[in-house]
């Protein structure tokens, strides 16, 4: 349903994302996880085309048979917030804080031509649908009159306002609290149509999301089933990624990965991760490809399935 | 192990705190916001102490208060044996001499405008006490280069930023370390650096530590102690590992099972 090729981002010389390739079918639901500067919320917004100024998208994406990148602003506008739309981690800022919610969420179908009446009525359903206690009360308050968890759910109803083909969550549940958080994550996984989810957070992704992409260095290095990939990671950043993740008992040392994430365009030619790669050698100075069916890695030295 | 049949650090016994909503209405008094309400608690010398709950729960109050930042409404608060609340910024110099914090950001709580090195030796500074070459030590301890002395916080990373907000808390020798969220800004493959590099310092320093995290399992790895709050309350206190396999208190349970863990999914 949505296929990305090749698709590389730029910010002036520096390439900020590389050759990302990935599919989602309908009903999908697929993580993207990396940590800062990894390039994940870039892939995001070069889908929806939402990237900054002077940041340029290249390659192939696919809504269906509609082009996303590489086409105009105007053909866009019609796609963004009906075919695909996006939730971001901020509810704060991505709400306008002078417009009383229900009006938010009748705006995005007003825009995209659905008569006013109609639009508010069904603004108050879509605030019952993601679970507002007493939705009718909810449409007539301001933003900062809602908790943190409460706007999130305002932001998602937006999203799926016009039902969309496609739902981009970009860590929607990073600035919530821990019980929110699991309430936000169950709704989210039943109500979203096709699914790209991007975090930070490997245990987030495994409650949501059947498939995960892994990216570092602007790079796709690792993919597949969760299950698969979580288990039996095979490239040594997922591998040391999922060991930093777990904790271990009190009095013992964490494993950690040397170094910290290189700045945007600092990362090393050649394979992204060798410069905090333990098992790295002259090999790596070559880029490896993103090989394997299902279950894929880009790594020369890819830890055993063991 | 360290045992804590010995002396009582901190004591903080009976706060409270009431925060005043601003009016609303010309003629009626805004609200009262409970932000605390009779809290005690006792960290002993050497121990770990943890602070677990979410936003809202008090548990930033109660730091500020600890600190010497904030007033509380009604209890009492006993450092080494005396009392600090009430006492004027004057007196306090003693507690900014023991007790220093690390914040959650460090790009907020990290003066963008000073060298690493004017950083570091502030709280020195401040005390009116020799700089030497503490500075370079410093750094040393907390495994940065010398070299970073002569540049600015937005030219490092992350981990690195609170490597060096580290280092400033250590500067004066404190004997307590609290530490406000201090990872949870940071990336996963650097969250273990900054925990190991805590543990080696509170290690070799005898440091006693307050650690305030929303995530008990964080706390778990770092703690012995914890006291969970909710709403203005510390619903349950005690071993932490006694906590992570029987909760008691049905908040406490509720918290644990909202977090999600690879273990539990995979």
């Amino acid at each position: 349903m949505l296929s990305v090729e090749g698709l590389t981002v730029r910010a002036h010389a520096a390439e900020l994302v590389h050759d990302v390739s990935f599919r989602i079918g309908p009903g999908e639901r697929v993580g993207l996880i990396g940590e800062s500067g990894s390039g994940k919320s870039l892939t995001a917004l070069s889908l929806m085309g939402l990237l900054p100024e002077g940041v340029t998208a290249a390659g192939r994406a696919r809504l269906r048979d509609r082009d996303l990148v590489g086409v105009p602003e105007s053909r866009l506008k019609d796609l963004r917030g009906r075919a695909m739309s996006m939730v971001f981690q901020e509810p704060m800022t991505a709400l306008n804080p002078l417009m009383r919610v229900g009006a938010q969420v009748a705006e995005v179908m007003t825009l995209h031509g659905k008569p006013r009446e109609r639009a508010r009525a069904r603004a108050v359903e879509l605030l019952g649908r993601v679970r507002l206690p007493s939705p009718e009360q909810v449409a007539r308050a301001y933003p900062h009159q809602l908790s943190g968890g409460q706007r999130q759910r305002v932001m998602l109803a937006i999203a799926l306002a016009n039902e969309p083909e496609l739902l981009i969550c970009d860590e929607p549940t990073t600035a919530l609290d821990v019980t929110v958080q699991k309430q936000m994550l169950d709704l989210i996984a039943e109500v979203a149509p096709a699914l790209l989810f991007i975090t930070h957070d490997l245990a987030v992704v495994a409650s949501v999301c059947e498939r995960v992409l892994v990216m570092y260095g602007g790079r796709v290095v690792e993919s597949g089933p969760i299950r698969e990939v979580f288990t039996r990671p095979r490239h040594r950043y997922t591998e040391g990624l999922l060991a930093a993740s777990k904790l271990t008992p009190r009095g013992t040392r964490l494993p950690t990965i040397k170094g910290s994430v290189p700045p945007a365009g600092r990362f090393p030619g050649g394979c992204v991760f060798r410069n905090r790669c333990p098992h790295a050698d002259v090999t790596c100075e070559k880029v490896p490809a993103l090989t394997g069916e299902g279950h894929a890695h880009a790594c020369w030295h890819p830890a055993d399935r063991g | 192990m360290p045992t804590h049949a010995g002396t009582p650090l901190i004591e903080v016994s009976h706060l409270t705190r009431v925060y005043q909503r601003p009016r609303t209405s010309l003629t009626k008094p805004g609200g009262a916001v409970h932000a605390l309400r009779g809290v005690s608690l006792t960290v002993h010398k050497g121990e770990r102490f943890g602070i677990v709950g979410e936003s809202g729960s008090g548990k930033s109050t109660l730091l500020r208060l600890l600190c010497g930042l904030d007033k509380p409404t009604a209890g009492s608060i006993r450092f080494d044996g005396q009392e600090i609340t009430g006492l004027p910024e004057r007196r306090l110099r003693f507690l900014r001499h023991s007790l220093q914090i690390v914040f959650q950001d460090p790009m907020s709580s990290l003066d963008p405008r000073m060298r690493v090195r004017d950083l570091v030796a502030e709280p020195l500074v401040a005390l009116g006490e020799p700089v030497g070459g503490r500075v370079a030590e410093l750094l040393d301890e907390v495994g940065l280069p010398a070299s970073a002395a002569d540049r600015y916080p937005h030219q490092f990373s992350g981990g690195q930023r609170q490597r060096i907000a580290i280092a400033r808390a250590l500067a004066p020798r404190p004997k307590v370390l609290v530490a406000d969220e201090p990872v949870s800004a940071l990336d996963v493959s650097v969250r273990g650096q900054i925990l190991n590099l805590m543990a080696d310092l509170v290690d070799e320093h005898g440091l006693t530590l307050v650690f305030v995290s929303h995530d008990l399992s964080v706390v778990r790895h770092v703690c012995e102690t914890v006291a969970v709050m909710n709403d203005g309350e510390i619903v349950e206190t005690g071993a932490v590992d006694d906590i992570w396999i029987e909760p008691s208190h049905p908040y406490t349970r509720a918290l644990l099972q909202a977090v999600p863990t690879l273990e539990g999914l995979l």
